[in-house]
């Protein structure tokens, strides 16, 4: 795990914005071949888009060749509902920049069958090869999309009751009437996430400073539903210093005292990773994912074989990455029999027996 | 083997960016589509996701404003075309109206009442035939749109003539009637469409008129009945007879203050009744601000009174954008015109104004402080909504008609502000570049 710790949200948004520029740009998508990008809703993410917004404007990036997934959307409002997810992001995002209506997908909260859209919807990721880098937030309970607390770290896209706290916390939205709130919603599932080539989340602030504790210094668990991150290959956390507040102390070496929280003498965990980032970048050294998934499609003709009588195939072809779809380990503790990887033989069963008998017989 | 051909082929969806849009008394920085086919402003988050349709054009303002079209209610002329005349030859006039329509277009004014003053009879009878709405048909590089006459007079005071003709002003002694005969029955009622089988608005879409005149009080309801704004003006009306009238229907007052009695402390008049005190719902009103007609405080002290309810008006001439010098007026008169001022010649009289609209929005930032969207609604949301068209016209929120101006501002050296038009468009289409 990558985590990342800025001053400040900006900071840490740009740093974010930059490094999806960087993985799209060495991708280098193409019409056949798009980048495909997971992408959330709620407040942290809003600088990223912004940003995403002015480096579009500016000329320097282009998602033109970029198929989107959204992580969840409201049962119930329509479309145009000014706090439905369509509306957040044709306002904060799609409006803004070259993304392709066709290339768009948010799940449909009026769908006539919610259970078909759930299905078709993770049949779209896999249609698509699989999401290449989902961003994503969290709430202050640690809950990713519409995971909260409780939901099974093996979910897939589904329908989703909400948590009486988040339908109180959404009220404000909706003319503080609890009758108003949308009590439903359609959300991918962790495990939706997890099979992303790449997680990317944002958080901010010092109400998430618990989630992050939680999620990253304890256990895998479900109450806290982004803790599931540990057991992906490649996840990345941004994160601004307010949101380090709840990290433990640890004896790390000190880099330098943290200018604005002077008043805690010693040191915190968050130093650790920074060190970690320190060390890294000194030696020109990144997250690695597999050069493959890191560039994108191999652009060499493949039909050596043509013949006129056959149609030609395409010359481009999405490339296996060299790990298939990173598997998180969840998918080998909950789907047996996990063929990705070699499983560990089991501890062998006691079999009591006499110490006698393990000594060779005269 | 002949397939259909879809209907929305030359449909050209433009997209405003980096633009600053009057909403209401905002500005807010939002991007608004256009589509030339339906001539109206798109929703265009339904359209991304539902149609999956993306802007034809995408038009970069650079911060600049971008206003609904401007909406006068009083419009005398223009371009040297006096609406109140009969050409010699009399068919020659609908050809002339079009001309003067794609001029005046380019002042940012999309739609207006053209205005007639106290006329004989057969002046009615042969221009308001051509004054009616004209943007049935929807069609861009008409240019501006009629949204049906203004009949200032002749049922007015002939104390406060300003410089109506007097031998032309009558009573409406027998009410609606009187009206027909005057303006002609097909012209004041709405008529059926030999085409389309459907009725049709009245010519007339507003009437000026003194309501202690005559049997004109009475005949208020007639005249709202069929859709007509009945307007206060031209009046010696008491606060008393003002309040009766906007009782029985009047929504609107023309040229506040000016040819009606001054607010009294004892009896405050036609201004009166903008106070509240009589929970009577308060009118609109016309606001001449050509810095001639009004006093900059007397505006200011108007507009505070009652801001929902402040149109701003020209009651401009035909001699706008005509050089300074003598012209011919009714009757032998003649009008002195020296700059915007126009005076009856001989007289002090002022004789209507020859301003821009978008020069009196101007003139109004800088006399009263207010912010460039509430000036800008004087002449957009407020006269809509006085016409009955509120989002239809004067208005960018989605399936209004796409009628804009996109504006610059400007401060000069002295702190002075004003308004350039830099472009007009009509249902969707540009019909004016500045730079061009």
């Amino acid at each position: 795990m990558r985590l990342i710790i800025r001053d400040d949200p900006t900071q840490a948004s740009s740093y974010i914005a930059k490094y999806i520029i960087d993985r799209i740009q060495a991708f280098n998508p193409t019409k056949e071949h798009p980048f495909v990008l997971g992408l959330p809703t709620g407040s942290s993410p809003v600088g990223i888009y912004k940003i995403l917004v002015q480096k579009f404007k500016a000329g320097e990036i282009s998602f033109e060749n970029v198929v989107t997934f959204n992580m969840d959307e409201y049962i119930g409002i329509p479309r145009e509902h000014p706090e439905s997810y369509h509306t957040f992001m044709y306002k904060h995002f799609f409006s803004h920049v070259n993304v392709h209506p066709s290339n768009i997908h948010i799940l449909n909260g009026n769908a006539p069958d919610l259970e078909a859209e759930c299905v078709q919807y993770e049949a779209a990721i896999k249609a698509a090869g699989g999401i290449d880098l989902f961003l994503g937030g969290i709430g202050p309970d640690g809950h990713i999309a519409f995971n909260e607390p409780g939901s099974s770290l093996a979910s897939r896209t589904r329908v989703k009751t909400l948590a009486y706290d988040t339908i109180i916390a959404n009220s404000r939205f909706f003319d503080n009437d609890l009758e108003k709130v949308p009590k439903m919603a359609l959300t991918v599932g962790v495990q939706t996430v997890l099979e992303a080539r790449e997680v990317v989340i944002i958080i901010t602030g010092a109400h998430k400073s618990l989630a992050l504790k939680k999620c990253i210094e304890d256990g895998v668990n479900h109450m806290w539903t982004l803790s599931s991150l540990q057991l992906h290959p490649h996840p990345m956390i941004v994160v601004d210093e307010d949101a380090t507040l709840e990290l433990q102390v640890k004896t790390v070496k000190v880099i330098a005292p943290i200018p604005h929280i002077k008043i805690i003498p010693e040191l915190t965990r968050n130093q650790y990773f920074k060190s970690i980032e320190a060390v890294a970048s000194s030696q020109g050294f990144e997250q690695i994912l597999p050069s493959k998934i890191r560039t994108g499609p191999r652009t060499t003709a493949l039909n050596s074989t043509y013949s006129p009588s056959k149609p030609p195939t395409p010359a481009t072809v999405k490339d296996e990455p060299s790990i298939l779809s990173p598997q998180p380990v969840t998918s080998t503790l909950l789907a047996a029999p996990a063929t990705e990887y070699p499983v560990r033989s089991h501890t062998p069963e006691l079999v009591p027996d006499r110490m006698g008998s393990r000594i060779a017989a005269f | 083997m002949p397939s259909a051909v879809p209907t929305n082929n030359n449909e050209i969806i433009t997209k405003f960016t980096n633009c600053r849009l009057v909403k209401g008394d905002e500005l807010v920085e939002q991007d608004l589509w256009v589509s030339s086919a339906t001539g109206k402003i798109v929703k265009s988050q339904e359209a991304f996701y539902g149609a999956h349709a993306t802007p034809d054009v995408t038009v970069n303002l650079g911060g600049r404003i971008i206003s609904p079209g401007l909406i006068d209610v009083q419009l005398n002329g223009a371009f040297g075309f006096n609406f109140s005349s009969i050409p010699e030859e009399p068919s020659s006039y609908g050809k002339t109206l079009r001309q003067v329509n794609k001029s005046i277009i380019q002042t940012g004014v999309t739609s207006y009442l053209p205005t007639l003053t106290t006329q004989p009879q057969e002046v009615y009878h042969n221009a308001l035939p051509y004054l009616g709405p004209s943007g049935g048909l929807r069609i861009a590089s008409d240019g501006a749109e009629s949204l049906g006459a203004h009949c200032e007079g002749p049922f007015l005071s002939p104390t406060k003539n300003g410089i109506h003709p007097v031998e032309c002003i009558t009573p409406a002694l027998n009410g609606f009637s009187d009206l027909e005969a005057m303006y002609g029955a097909t012209n004041i009622n709405p008529t059926l469409d030999p085409l389309s089988g459907t009725l049709q608005a009245p010519k007339i879409k507003k009437i000026t008129a003194a309501p202690e005149i005559g049997a004109m009080m009475r005949t208020i309801p007639d005249i709202t009945a069929r859709g007509i704004v009945y307007s206060i003006g031209h009046t010696e009306a008491s606060y008393e007879e003002a309040s009766l009238a906007v009782a029985s229907g009047a929504t609107m007052i023309t040229h506040l203050f000016n040819a009606m009695r001054p607010l009294h402390h004892r009896n405050p008049g036609v201004f009166g009744v903008l106070g509240i005190a009589e929970s009577l719902p308060r009118p609109y009103f016309g606001i001449i601000a050509d810095g001639i007609h009004l006093h900059p405080t007397s505006i200011k002290i108007a507009f505070n009174a009652h801001p929902e309810g402040f149109v701003l008006v020209t009651d401009a001439m035909h001699l706008v954008g005509l050089p300074d010098g003598v012209y011919e007026w009714n009757n032998g008169e003649r009008i002195l015109k020296r700059g915007s001022q126009l005076l009856l010649e001989g007289t002090e009289k002022i004789a209507g104004s020859s301003i821009t609209l978008i020069e009196c929005v101007s003139n109004f930032l800088n006399f009263s402080g207010a912010t460039v969207p509430q000036a800008l609604k004087a002449v957009t949301a407020t006269p809509a909504a006085m016409l009955g068209l509120s989002g239809v016209k004067g208005s960018l929120e989605s399936d209004a008609d796409a009628d804009l101006v996109v504006l610059e501002e400007q401060v000069d050296a002295m702190g002075k502000r004003s308004l350039k038009v830099d472009q007009v468009w009509k249902f969707g289409s540009k019909v004016f570049d500045r730079s061009q």
